[in-house]
């Protein structure tokens, strides 16, 4: 299981704590309200055997007109035969410590994994919605030996927040894929706020922009690191990614995505 | 497939006592002892394919000698491996399974392999439940392992 070990900054755990208690005021808006969600995911490249970048997108939407209950999880679900064996993502360990005193710059650029980011609704306001720019996944120190990604939030006004939280790879059979599962925690709006509701979410896992550095011949040299790999062989209609998604209302909803084949070389 | 199973029961026996005995036809006589293994391997990667690695090295410790390991990344936490090593004489051939996790720049698999034959003067090596474990540095991919436990000969 995931676990949350970490989840909102020094300078906004007062709102964190203000939000949890405001959350009893906020539910009974939602009572009755459920929400659909669609995901997007993608290989890039999207090439048998290849290293590629993983991405991944989903949209939450209420079934009312309602704003949509805060989300509490994620497992996202990889297609089987991913390859995991020659990847030197996550070269580094961040820790999430570290990571909450000092931001990025208190891990390893060797322990980037990907990026992406938010937008969120507010419970209150005219504004539509904000956009959490930028949302980093870094490698965390692994957790019963399976590999634990962090995620690294900061958002600014109105969502003034500093968030760490963890997913962990979890594997439920000797066919590579597994699932990534998160737990997501409530990001405070403002003070004497409920927490905001995630509408959307963009990330990648993967190669893609990131640049490690190593040593070789007293220099520091730049380069790229190896992602996981593409599966060799494609079944019919495509790489399957699944994600289920929990809310605080207690609600939970399913989608599924599917990357298409590549197209065979004539 | 059943003699191979009653010559290896045969000769565990005889190394529990550590003599030897007279095979069943009583024409020759095998002189089964057992060894206590430690070794040491240090490992360059030579080619990889898929779920699989490719490693080679040498060994070090009671058998000295070139060694071989292809290890099989099964799941994101689990390995198997074959190890091959040639010391001088003759040549060992194991199999076994590992967790393997990974933190960070490294990743570690430990569990137990079986000596399931070998040739020369290893030729009627077998031995389970050896200790069996490692490192890889994932950049270079670069393997210590290590092996420990009893075998009979």
């Amino acid at each position: 299981m995931s676990k949350l070990f970490s989840r909102i900054g020094a300078a906004t755990a007062a709102l964190a704590a203000t939000a949890a208690l405001l959350v009893c005021w906020w539910l009974p808006t939602s009572a009755g309200a459920a929400q659909t969600v669609t995901l997007h995911t993608s290989f890039s490249p999207d090439k048998l055997g290849a290293s590629t970048t993983i991405g991944f997108s989903f949209h939450i939407a209420s079934t009312t007109n309602e704003m949509s209950a805060p989300l509490t999880s994620v497992s996202l679900s990889l297609p089987p035969g991913i390859n995991y064996v020659k990847t030197t993502l996550g070269l580094a360990i961040c820790q999430p410590a570290a990571l909450l005193a000092k931001g990025l710059s208190g891990c390893s650029p060797n322990s980037r994994l990907g990026a992406g980011n938010a937008f969120v609704e507010l419970p209150f306001g005219k504004e539509s919605g904000y956009e959490i720019p930028d949302i980093q996944a870094l490698m965390g120190p692994p957790h019963n030996g399976n590999i634990v990604v962090l995620f690294y939030a900061e958002g600014r006004k109105p969502v003034s927040a500093q968030l760490v939280f963890q997913g962990e790879l979890l594997t439920g059979s000797e066919v590579l894929g597994g699932s990534l599962n998160t737990a997501v925690p409530l990001i405070p709006s403002v003070p004497n706020g409920p927490p905001v509701s995630i509408v959307s979410v963009q990330a990648t896992i993967g190669p893609s922009h990131l640049t490690y550095y190593t040593h070789a011949h007293g220099r520091r040299v730049a380069f790229h690191p190896q992602g996981v790999s593409v599966p060799l062989s494609c079944p019919r209609g495509g790489f399957p990614f699944s994600a289920s998604f929990t809310f605080l209302d207690g609600s939970s909803a399913v989608a599924k995505s599917v990357v298409p084949c590549p197209r065979r070389r004539r | 497939m059943v003699a191979g199973i009653m010559s290896a029961g045969v000769l565990t026996g005889a190394a529990g006592l550590g003599v030897g005995i007279s095979s069943a036809a009583g024409t020759s006589a095998v002189a089964a002892r057992t060894i206590s293994l430690s070794e040491t391997g240090h490992l360059h990667r030579t080619s990889s394919s898929g779920l699989k690695l490719n490693e080679q090295g040498s060994a070090s410790g009671t058998i000295k000698g070139t060694i071989y390991i292809h290890l099989n990344v099964v799941s994101p936490n689990r390995v198997t491996a074959e190890v091959n090593i040639y010391p001088s004489g003759g040549s060992l051939t194991g199999s076994g399974s590992a967790n393997y996790s990974v933190n960070g720049g490294t990743a570690s698999f430990s569990g137990k392999l079986s000596i399931k034959r070998g040739t020369g003067s290893y030729a009627h090596a077998h031995g389970s439940g050896l200790n069996f474990s490692g490192t890889i540095r994932r950049l270079s991919g670069a393997v210590t392992v290590r092996l420990s436990g009893s075998m009979s000969t």
